[in-house]
């Protein structure tokens, strides 16, 4: 009888541990943040709206044979400085925002934070 | 009734730009090799470059500044890539009845900038980036491309085109401001 009940014990422990490290694993996979790529090519963002969660990081690679920048629209908040032919620029994003290209005023891009 | 005059013929202008900066684009398509093809794109795109140089020289408007910057830079560029192929594939660029021809227009159009002042100035270039990308743009699509046997030139000359577009639709932006 003393036996069965450390078997049951024992069996719970390794249950619970079992939930425990599942829990941390999830909670960890939510949270780890995020590589996206925007391409700049033919004189557009590709793609023009990206969704992500908050502290992913975007990366724009300038495929064009001009050079481009990435800026925040309203307020100029953020902005690359000028990225080259073959260059590339990342951010890691805090909120959503419209951006553009200061120097090609017609090309904009979204950014959409996930809540 | 003066503005009317003037907005007749600034019509007039920009109809006989868009129609005859590429002359024979108007009536009999002139049979291009592809050197004379390469001196069109070359010859084109320094035009663009000697308007924005132009437009540097007299304008104090900011929009109209930061737009002849992008021109200069973006056509130089174009060349610079044009010049890399045309090294590539050992081809001399060759003077011809279009490359001519537009350069002899892009003169009396300097020489029209050239005279205003002020905002007058800052207008008539913007007006002429419209027309003169429009006439391009046609050009590209409707001689060059169809005209050129190389596969690469001709690669490059469709991958210009969405830089023409955008430089259109930025022109057309800033023209909204006069």
């Amino acid at each position: 009888m003393n036996s069965l009940w450390i078997i049951l014990r024992n069996s719970m422990y390794l249950l619970f541990s079992m939930f425990l490290l599942n829990s941390c694993s999830s909670a960890s996979e939510k949270t780890e943040p995020k590589v996206h790529t925007v391409e700049i090519k033919e004189m557009k963002f590709q793609p023009a709206e990206i969704s992500v969660q908050k502290g992913d990081t975007i990366v724009w690679i300038n495929k064009d044979f001009v050079a481009h920048d990435v800026t925040e629209e309203t307020t100029h908040a953020w902005s690359s400085s000028v990225i080259p032919n073959g260059g590339s620029w990342s951010m890691a994003v805090t909120e959503s925002a419209d951006y553009f290209c200061t120097i090609h005023q017609v090309m904009k891009g979204k950014i959409v934070v996930e809540e | 009734m003066k503005i009317q005059r003037q907005l007749s013929s600034l019509a007039i202008g920009i109809i006989y730009l868009a129609t005859f900066s590429f002359p024979a684009f108007s009536q009999e398509n002139p049979k291009l090799s592809d050197a004379e093809v390469a001196s069109v794109a070359v010859v084109a795109n320094q035009i663009d470059i000697n308007y924005a140089e132009l437009a540097k020289e007299k304008s104090r408007n900011k929009e109209i500044l930061k737009f002849a910057e992008t021109m200069a830079n973006d056509h130089k560029a174009v060349i610079g890539q044009a010049a890399a192929l045309v090294k590539k594939l050992g081809v001399t660029p060759k003077d011809n009845v279009v490359s001519q021809q537009l350069l002899a227009d892009a003169e009396k159009t300097k020489s029209t900038l050239s005279s205003k002042n002020g905002k007058d100035f800052d207008k008539a270039y913007i007006d002429n980036e419209v027309a003169y990308h429009k006439a391009v743009i046609s050009a590209v699509e409707g001689l060059l491309i169809p005209e050129t046997e190389n596969a690469e030139l001709k690669a490059l000359l469709q991958n210009i085109l969405p830089a023409l577009r955008t430089h259109l639709s930025h022109a057309e932006m800033v023209q909204k401001q006069f």
